[in-house]
């Protein structure tokens, strides 16, 4: 699928270019971090296909490795009935087939599955060594072992596996043991593409970078740089460029004919190409395609990343194949490719014992085997493929897990749905992220009188926001909107003067910053600041890391004392105006109209139409951590990877104007008067809230705050708590004060690689009524979107979740997906050695590929799975929003979400699985209750199995007879 | 044994001892030590070493007992025969300033690495090379003669290239590992040899003794000065040996920010303050040592203004700064450089640690955009030669592996001839 959409070309180079723009990693500048698939392009396809083109195409593991399967299986994480289920599924009736005399089909592959160790090749003499020692699986029946060797010997030997082609001349140099060619062109371009892409770190970028990065590169070697070593002779060429003014193609062109590389060979060569420095190149396509990513950056082309690192390249090439007396043309040198290695015998012999083992034979009947059914055997062995078992081990892992889920989800919905008597106490809105789910939990075991929502954190008010000191406004909506209005926040009429002194001041400040950061690097002035700065240096940097929390605290106070921030307010609204004079092209706030159509569609979309409690508080989130260039990753999602408290603040004050309830009310949503919205901000890092536009609230609903403002008090530190459960270094037994400091601490720790775990626990997403799920223990798992599907006859409001909340979901999910599989492929690594390059990214050391994905500290507790949609919504309902919706039609058909349906009237569960749903009938089972959430998780670090949580369900349903007291052991599997 | 024995004895031995404990647990324990554990003894230990330093600071100020001022003797390290090789410690202005400041300093990573390293597999191996390199730093400046304080630049030599090879798992690290300590190999021989032309012409290899350089010919006292010269420049990543310096990025950032902003890097600097009797009676040597550090100074001050990558750009600002610093020494201006020294590792130290946090200041700060200089509008080609230049860094690397380009080739040639007898002997292929 080609990225641009352009139709197929024939030309084999714009092929190449097209399908390297869908495949090279499509993360922009990690400033503003948005989740994403990482194999987007691959989203057309279904999902077990995609996933291993895409991998192929990257190198990477498209699933878990067998072993971290087989490890799943032996905790119990996979239940043994489902893989049977899932390899059934897989053969169908061919699974029935007798292999061996007493071995089916299906019995081999639950063998092979289970068995058959990845001892890599290298290791098998290892293997042999650890058998006789008697430390082995193989050890418990030596004859058998020794009789599996003995016949191994003899032959026929299993067919080996289609070597790797070489993609690249590279490939075969290596394979040779020849000089790695990607060490000099990959040092060359990541110096000079990150010199050209640079948003600012240097203080000199690279001369005449305007005209694009071939023609800045070539004039360099024009004006006389001298060439890497193992490139020599490529500024001659470089000068030949820039004195013929040559283009990127034309380069390519010249290039691939000087390598040999012709007809049909070139889309694949190239593609290849494009994928060995993908960090760097998808960084140059990724800008080719969204400019606005670098506002003011050079007019930046994957063409011409392609086209000087194929002169660098190919000068190395004809140097290194020289050097070894290779030839340089692609053909004649694939030929020189060395064939595969054999499979050791140990290692072959070790499977004959397992499937030996699997079909009762003995040692004797190993020995005795003949020529024809060693061949057909190990034929069956060779048709199941790693990726066969690790896609079934995959669809057993999920298969499992959602067993549980829907179990514990149709228990719940047996029960009565748990409605307040009488006015809710306090109505809190959350984002729908799956971090807010344990804060909910906590504010609703408080009190009956205690109801949360869920809604995409952006409260369906798509702005270009710009806060008191931020520099320019940025869209603070999901990345797939454009927002057409403009919010600024702006001092309080009585703070203006101070405002003006302290914006002047803070100025001063940063600059100052700014300008003694730049000159500790010069000659003179790092000398001089050395004096000037390195004894107050010393202080604050023993300061900041032997007492994080207590020096950030001690200077916050200062500052505030000092220099306090002026009261604000938003630019909420165009008074009596309704088609605005455009400033800048976007109209600054809402008119009344378009301020009624956005607070009743959000009400609407909660289902939040009657039943107003006094005090409704809607959070938006982001996270606060340092010396986390992945800080965004942590933000809101939906808010474009930015904080969504102004979205909540400007949501609260619409809200809370006559004039919009007014209109409100003519659409049948009647706010009482003595209802107040409030906005606030949840911090994931620290679990702070900070609360916005407090002075305007009406003194008689003080108290009703209050009793919000309490509940909410103590639900962060709940949450604090069972956050801490999860990081090593907390102890388990905090109290929850001491689990909020301890929060605190890590979001203030300069060597905190882990402020917070991010969407690492994400899985599910139910999209339904709150009361269907109040009381579960969904262990911060689950996404939860409010809909009501009552009103909603005609799927509106369906449609309208689904569209923004799918790829949403999806695109986290996904992302949490690859980069758990394969961190070092699809994800960036461990954090630990990445070093900040060109403001743009990360890399590894001074000169590597830049790391896109996630970091290994952010997915270790990952399981990866594909999101679990649960929808309080008929198949019919389903099949209609996915008929308007193609997105979501294509994550569901292509199956790169589960989706299921929980029917609203029946509660009947129905699977979408191979193109079609099918029904699932929950085990009756017994959920474990327990008191309050604490009483659950508190007893384990690791993930827990749903559960019901007494106090916030009615007192009357749960009792003796319901479902029984809580076992011993909450962690799921 | 006298307190101040005592406190030697800690702020040399008790980092050393403490990664050597958890070293034999390792080895000879069920298991791996839990993190806990490992980062209280080396902590332990580091602390000790700080509570030595200050002992010794105690005695050198005459806090309690009579000032102490030069060499502690403990005794002999090695005797053959007539041949001594004597354990002796020196107490001076300088020693004490160095070893309270790396004690110090090395205890603010190991706390800072603590809650960094958690879960990273190679927690125990950071810490333990972490109190194998304190204890290095220790003995570089509390060593009275330059057999002991080579044994302390060796064990800092070698931490230092682990530290650079730590993700052992990828290419890259070792290849930079590899090109680091090839590069102290080379440049340790000057001070092993200096140390042995010391002893023979001058009867002790002592640093009190140095003053007798003032009695030698003067081209036997520049061609020591000059091969503590060439080690120093070797240490301290100055040109011609500065390559290695960027590539040191690879390992963990607390471990950058120890050696290459602040201990290490400037370990070459201390050298030459110790054995500057010899550079005082040879004005080339110092003379060359100016010019070294001059030149490296505004290299690395031109190759900050093109570095894109945080950690590398902090490096080369470092380098200036040790650049300029090593000619002040040559100079004669040796309190000056002691103090610029400090100051100047306190300062980067601190910027090291904050590498990453630069998307999030300049979120809030913004950042400088790029403005065409006066030689951009001057020359704009001479412009773009000088940004080339800093950019490739004067393609030092490739000029080095040049040079060695012949031994390589001996040694490949004798791989080669090696696996060449091992398959005709035996019948396994030998592994890559």
């Amino acid at each position: 699928m080609s990225a641009h959409g352009a139709p197929v070309s024939h030309d084999p180079i714009d092929r190449a270019v097209a399908r390297a723009h869908g495949v090279l990693p499509d993360q922009g500048p990690i400033g503003v971090f948005v989740h994403h698939n990482t194999l987007h392009a691959f989203q057309h396809r279904p999902f077990h296909e995609g996933v291993q083109e895409g991998a192929a195409l990257a190198g990477a593991r498209p699933y878990l490795s067998l072993d971290e399967f087989r490890r799943a299986l032996a905790a119990g994480r996979i239940a043994d009935a489902d893989l049977r289920h899932e390899i059934t599924r897989a053969l169908g009736t061919r699974g029935d087939d007798a292999v061996l005399p007493g071995l089916t089909r299906a019995t081999l592959w639950h063998a092979l599955m289970t068995a058959d160790g990845d001892t890599p090749a290298h290791d098998a003499h290892g293997l042999a060594f650890a058998v006789e020692a008697g430390t082995a699986p193989e050890s418990h029946d030596l004859p058998r072992w020794r009789a599996a060797l003995a016949r191994v010997a003899r032959g026929p030997a299993m067919p080996a596996p289609a070597p790797a082609a070489p993609r690249r001349h590279r490939d075969v140099l290596v394979a040779l043991g020849a000089d790695d060619t990607d060490v000099a062109v990959h040092g060359e371009l990541v110096r000079l593409g990150s010199g050209f892409l640079d948003h600012g770190q240097a203080a000199v970028a690279l001369p005449g970078r305007e005209r694009g990065f071939l023609s800045a590169v070539a004039a360099l070697y024009a004006a006389g740089a001298a060439p890497p070593r193992a490139c020599r002779g490529v500024e001659v060429a470089m000068r030949r460029v820039a004195a013929e003014g040559r283009t990127a193609r034309q380069v390519i062109t010249a290039a691939l004919d000087a390598l040999g590389v012709s007809g049909d060979a070139i889309e694949p060569w190239l593609g290849a190409t494009a994928l060995a420095l993908a960090g760097w190149a998808g960084m140059f396509a990724r800008l080719e395609r969204h400019p606005s990513d670098h506002p003011g950056g050079p007019p930046t082309t994957l063409e011409d990343f392609l086209a000087v690192r194929l002169l660098l390249e190919q000068h190395a090439l004809a140097a290194a194949c020289r050097a070894a007396g290779l030839p340089l043309a692609w053909p004649a040198l694939t030929a020189h490719m060395p064939p595969p290695a054999p499979e050791p015998a140990p290692l072959t012999a070790s499977r004959l014992w397992h499937v030996s083992k699997a079909a009762g034979l003995t040692a004797d009947a190993v020995a005795e085997l003949d020529e024809a059914t060693l061949a057909h055997l190990w034929q069956e062995c060779a048709a199941c493929t790693g990726l066969a078992r690790r896609r079934i081990f995959l669809e057993a892992y999920e298969q499992t897990y959602r067993r549980a889920v829907l179990d514990a989800v149709a228990v719940r919905r047996a029960l009565p749905p748990s409605l307040p008597e009488g006015r809710p106490r306090a109505q809190f809105v959350f984002c729908i992220d799956e971090r807010e789910e344990s804060i909910r939990r906590a504010i609703e075991e408080q009190s009956p009188g205690f109801v949360t929502y869920g809604a995409a954190g952006f409260f369906g008010v798509a702005i270009d926001y710009q806060g008191l000191y931020d520099r320019e406004p940025a869209a603070y909506c999901p990345v797939v909107v454009t927002p057409g209005h403009e919010v600024y926040e702006q001092p309080v009429y009585t703070a203006l003067s101070w405002h003006a002194v302290r914006k002047q001041l803070r100025d001063l400040w940063l600059a100052w910053m700014r300008a003694s950061g730049a000159a500790s690097r010069t000659l003179t002035g790092g000398a001089s600041l050395s004096f000037l700065l390195g004894p107050i240096a010393a202080v604050r940097t023993v300061a900041r890391v032997v007492a994080p929390r207590a020096s950030l605290r001690f200077s916050d106070r200062v500052k505030a004392t000092l220099a306090p921030r002026p009261a604000t307010k938003l630019s909420t609204v165009r008074l009596g105006v309704e088609a605005a004079p455009a400033d800048r092209g976007k109209p600054v706030g809402f008119s009344l109209q378009e301020a009624v159509d956005r607070v009743t569609a959000t009400l609407t979309n909660i289902g939040l139409t009657t039943g107003f409690a006094p005090v409704v508080v809607f959070l938006g989130h982001g996270s606060t951590s340092l010396n986390n260039p992945h800080e965004s990753a942590h933000d809101c999602g939906a808010c474009g990877g930015r904080r969504g408290g102004a979205n909540a603040r400007l949501f609260a004050d619409m809200a809370n104007r006559p004039d919009v309830r007014e209109g409100v009310r003519q659409r049948g949503i009647d706010i009482p008067a003595d209802t107040w919205f409030v906005g606030a901000l949840h911090d994931t890092a620290d679990d702070s809230v900070r609360y916005y536009d407090l002075d305007a609230l009406p003194p008689a609903l003080v108290p009703r705050f209050e009793d919000a403002y309490g509940a909410l008090e103590c639900a962060r530190r709940e949450n604090a708590l069972e956050r801490c459960r999860r990081f090593d270094d907390a102890p388990l037994t905090l109290d929850p004060d001491a689990a909020l400091s301890h929060v605190e601490a890590r979001s203030a720790h300069l060597a905190q690689p882990r402020p917070e775990y991010g969407h690492c626990t994400n899985a599910i997403c139910i999209v339904g009524r709150r009361a269907l799920t109040r009381g579960l223990h969904l262990d911060r798992r689950a996404f939860l979107v409010s809909y009501d599907p009552g009103p909603d006859t005609t799927y509106v409001v369906l449609e309208r979740i689904l569209a923004a909340v799918g790829p949403v979901g999806a695109g986290i999910s996904l992302e949490y997906y690859f980069s758990a599989v394969d961190n070092e492929r699809f994800g960036c690594g461990t954090k630990l050695p990445h070093n900040v390059t060109g403001l743009l990214g990360v890399m590894n050391g001074h000169q590597g590929d830049l790391r896109t994905g996630l970091p290994l500290q952010m997915v270790e507790l990952h399981e990866p799975m594909r999101l679990l949609l649960i929808v309080d919504a008929s198949p019919e309902a389903l099949l209609a929003v996915a008929g308007r919706q193609a997105e979501v039609a294509e994550l569901v058909v292509n199956q790169w979400v589960q989706l299921v349906s929980m029917h609203p009237e029946t509660g009947a569960l129905m699977v979408f699985e191979d193109g079609g749903f099918v029904p699932y009938t929950p085990d009756p089972a017994l959920l474990p209750v327990v008191e309050r959430s604490r009483e659950w998780h508190q007893r384990t670090r690791a993930f827990v199995a749903p559960a019901l949580v007494r106090r916030a369900l009615p007192a009357s349903v749960v009792g003796p007879g319901h479902h029984g007291a809580a076992g011993a052991t909450p962690a799921f599997a | 044994m006298t307190l101040l024995h005592l406190a030697l004895g800690l702020a040399l031995l008790a980092p050393i001892a403490a990664a050597l404990a958890v070293g034999l647990r390792v080895v000879l324990g069920d298991g791996r030590p839990s993190e806990g554990a490992v980062a209280r003894v080396i902590g332990a230990g580091l602390v000790l070493s700080i509570v030595g330093g200050l002992g010794i600071l105690a005695a050198f100020s005459g806090l309690g007992v009579p000032p102490v001022h030069g060499d502690v003797e403990f005794g002999d390290w090695l005797r053959i025969a007539d041949f001594v090789i004597p354990a002796v410690i020196r107490v001076d202005h300088i020693s004490v300033t160095i070893a309270l400041f790396s004690s110090v300093l090395t205890a603010l990573i190991a706390r800072f690495s603590r809650t960094y390293l958690h879960k990273e597999p190679g927690f125990i191996r950071f810490f333990t090379l972490l109190g194998v390199f304190a204890t290095g730093t220790q003995l570089v400046a509390l060593a009275g003669a330059l057999e002991l304080f080579f044994a302390g630049w060796e064990l800092i030599g070698i931490s230092s290239a682990f530290f650079i090879g730590f993700f052992h798992e990828r290419d890259e690290p070792v290849r930079s590992s590899i090109r680091a300590f090839a590069t102290y190999r080379l440049s340790d021989a000057g001070l092993l040899i200096a140390t042995v032309a010391t002893f023979e012409l001058l009867g002790s290899a002592r640093f009190s003794a140095l003053g007798g350089a003032a009695g030698l010919p003067a081209g036997q006292a520049t061609t020591i000065a000059l091969l503590f010269l060439l080690s120093a420049m070797g240490k301290s990543a100055q040109l011609p040996f500065s390559g290695w310096l960027p590539r040191a990025m690879e390992g963990p950032t607390p471990s950058s920010a120890l050696f290459y902003g602040a201990v290490s890097i400037h370990a070459g600097l201390f050298l030459l303050l110790r054995v500057w009797p010899v550079f005082e009676v040879s004005p080339v040597a110092r003379a060359v040592g100016v010019a070294v550090g001059l030149a490296t100074a505004f290299y690395a001050a031109a190759v900050v203004r093109v570095h894109t990558d945080a950690k590398g750009a902090l490096a080369h600002a470092t380098l200036a700064q040790v650049g300029l610093i090593l000619a002040e020494i040559c100079l004669g201006w040796t309190t000056l450089a002691l103090v610029h020294l400090v100051c100047h590792a306190f300062l980067r130290l601190g910027q090291y640690l904050k590498a990453p946090n630069t998307i999030h200041d300049s979120h809030r700060e913004g950042h400088a955009h790029p403005h065409p200089g006066w030689l951009d509008r001057a020359s704009p080609r001479l412009a773009a030669r000088l940004y080339a230049a800093s950019l490739h860094r004067l393609r030092l690397d490739d000029l080095i592996d040049t040079i060695f380009a012949p031994v390589l080739a001996l040694a490949h040639a004798l791989d080669r001839a090696d696996r060449w007898v091992r398959r005709t002997v035996s019948f396994e292929e030998p592994r890559r």
